[in-house]
């Protein structure tokens, strides 16, 4: 290969006019954005990568703690007959639609209330993102505490207004009731997304619609809703990312008893309570799948609806 | 055009308001409340008990007398802030890369913002069997190394977005006077997005503090944070719901104030800056 002189010398298309030091070549418009990702390739390689493949090469196995002997596909033939791994499953997918439209309904609710101009309208507009960044333990925790049957407030009140006691953490409704705490700690994230979403819209589009004589109904279905859909749907795929590996609330709450294991919890408990490494393995990569599969196909439509409203 | 709303409106709208703030901010108004409460009020059937009682201090007493807590406070923060200063100094070149000349044509980009939807649990498990043949486990280093995976993809993203709003130009002006690119950077792109790198350090500040999962799997006692010790205080024989919730009264409240000053941003940083509130 035949370098010319000039290639040597010429840095930032200043001559140095002598060879330049390994600082001036990694700073120069040539290498420097690759030194800058530097850092983060490693830290993805070493934290994403090995694991990655150290799990798919463990789901071959039958391991535990102290040794391995390999399988083949048997984990994956388990898990298919495993009802212990459907019913989970099951669960989170109930779990995660059910606090996704609660959540955007409640969340449109208060939007719309709020997009107007009022007294407070900051602080009021603050004040509800305040559970937003509380760690969702912590929370779930005291929510356990507030509905606890003899001494929680909540039951307290329920009884003092005449309604009564309810049995929360009963097999058939703590399911429910931890999609409960959830949507309490999560729909002043769509209320808040959605609002900042009204507050951007165009209000001459609107007055036009009230021109041409348009009702309430009318313009939110034709004009609204439509104008919204990127920012419903960004919620809808965050939403379903973070919910389809729902862990702290329930331990928090029922620790995986009465009929709420969910999907992550049963990767843990048999990967930490089991020591089961082969099946815990072959769990994890599901959830993984399960959730790149949704992603993947919830991006292609939240991409369409953001070319649809340009 | 609000202003024509009927005095029967205004009142509705505000009931409803009040109830919205009522419900999202009555659990945690609830926790400092049972923070101060002696402990027969806590277990009494009496619903007019739980607001009239004397308060007390014997909570917090319990809790930094009986229990390691203080050291559990500090292992968070050393985990949480050292965390953090080792995501950003990775997350703000990179995402400098990213945003000024599209590094990796995007799939890179793709990748860096797809280790958010890894489960947690999916990490586990070989972090755990690697950090117990390097005796890590129950460490701090452990839990500054796992955090730092778990921010470092966030920090990018949210970064990529604040440097996107960086004109180009400046950075021209200041090539044609001979100026190099990592002079560029420093002096000049840095300083210009100091509230970004601030915004997104307190959002990893945060997580590192909150997070549960890993704290819970990688520590026994020596490093245990605080959202470990307090997830103890329940499932134990006598549940310890005054000193639980003196505990959580302590630790969310730098949380609380930190959403109050960043409540502009964080729409933007929970969507990733897709839309900026």
């Amino acid at each position: 290969m035949s370098t010319t002189k000039n290639d040597d010398v010429t840095i930032n298309n200043v001559d140095l006019g002598r060879k330049p030091s390994v600082w001036e070549v990694l700073s120069s418009e040539k290498y420097f954005k690759w030194m800058l990702i530097i850092p983060l390739l490693l830290v993805l390689l070493v934290f994403m990568i090995y694991p990655l493949i150290y799990s798919i090469f463990n789901s071959f196995f039958d391991a535990d703690l102290s040794g391995r002997v390999a399988v083949g596909l048997k984990n994956y033939k388990d898990m298919l007959r495993d009802t212990d791994f459907w019913i989970p499953l099951r669960r989170t997918a109930v779990v995660t639609v059910v606090c996704i439209v609660s959540e955007i309904l409640i969340g449109l609710g208060i939007a719309t209330l709020w997009n107007r101009n009022f007294k407070g309208e900051n602080v009021i507009r603050g004040l509800i993102l305040l559970p937003l960044l509380v760690a969702p333990l912590i929370l779930s925790i005291v929510w356990n505490f507030l509905l606890e049957y003899d001494i929680g407030f909540i039951n307290q009140f329920l009884a003092a207004i005449g309604i009564g006691r309810v049995k929360w953490w009963a097999p058939s409704g703590a399911l429910f009731t931890i999609c409960g705490i959830t949507v309490w700690q999560w729909f002043p994230f769509s209320a808040s997304v959605l609002l900042a979403g009204l507050k951007s819209l165009p209000k001459d589009t609107f007055e036009a619609a009230q021109v041409d004589g348009a009702k309430g109904w009318q313009v939110f279905r034709k004009l609204t809703l439509p104008m919204l859909t990127p920012l419903i749907m960004i919620i809808v795929l965050l939403r379903t990312m973070w919910l389809i590996r729902l862990f702290d609330p329930l331990y928090g709450t029922t620790r995986g008893a009465v009929n709420t294991e969910l999907l992550d919890w049963m990767v843990y408990r048999t990967s930490f309570v089991y020591f089961d490494v082969g099946y815990g393995s072959t769990l994890a990569i599901m959830s993984l799948y399960l959730t790149i599969i949704i992603a993947a196909l919830m991006y292609r439509q939240l991409i369409k609806a953001l070319d649809a409203s340009k | 055009m609000y202003n024509k709303d009927s005095i029967g409106k205004r009142i509705a709208f505000w009931i409803i308001t009040a109830i919205i703030l009522l419900v999202v901010l009555g659990p945690l108004l609830w926790v400092y409340l049972t923070a101060f409460k002696p402990a027969q009020d806590i277990f009494t059937g009496q619903l007019s008990q739980q607001f009239m009682f004397t308060p007390t201090l014997e909570n917090f007493d319990r809790l930094f007398n009986q229990f390691p807590f203080f050291q559990n406070l500090l292992n968070t923060l050393i985990v949480s802030v050292v965390s953090t200063i080792f995501v950003m100094i990775i997350a703000v070149p990179a995402a400098y890369s990213f945003a000024r000349w599209n590094t990796g044509g995007g799939h890179l980009l793709f990748v860096t913002i797809s280790t958010r939807m890894f489960p947690a649990v999916v990490a586990a498990l070989p972090f755990f069997i690697v950090f117990r043949n390097l005796g890590l486990l129950d460490t701090r280093t452990a839990l500054v190394l796992l955090y730092m995976y778990f921010n470092v993809s966030f920090a990018t993203f949210l970064l990529y977005g604040f440097f996107r709003d960086v004109p180009a130009e400046l950075e021209q002006a200041a090539l044609i006077d001979g100026y190099g690119r990592f002079n560029i950077f420093r002096r000049i792109v840095i300083p210009l997005i100091l509230p970004g790198i601030a915004t997104t350090s307190v959002f990893c500040l945060i997580w590192s503090w909150n997070e549960f999962l890993f704290a819970f799997l990688f520590t026994r006692n020596a490093a245990k944070t605080v959202t470990v010790l307090i997830s103890s205080f329940w499932g134990s024989i006598d549940i310890q719901y005054g000193t639980m919730a003196a505990g959580a009264a302590i630790s969310i409240l730098p949380t609380l104030i930190a959403a109050w000053f960043m409540q502009r941003y964080i729409v933007r940083g929970l969507t990733f800056g897709a839309v900026k509130g």
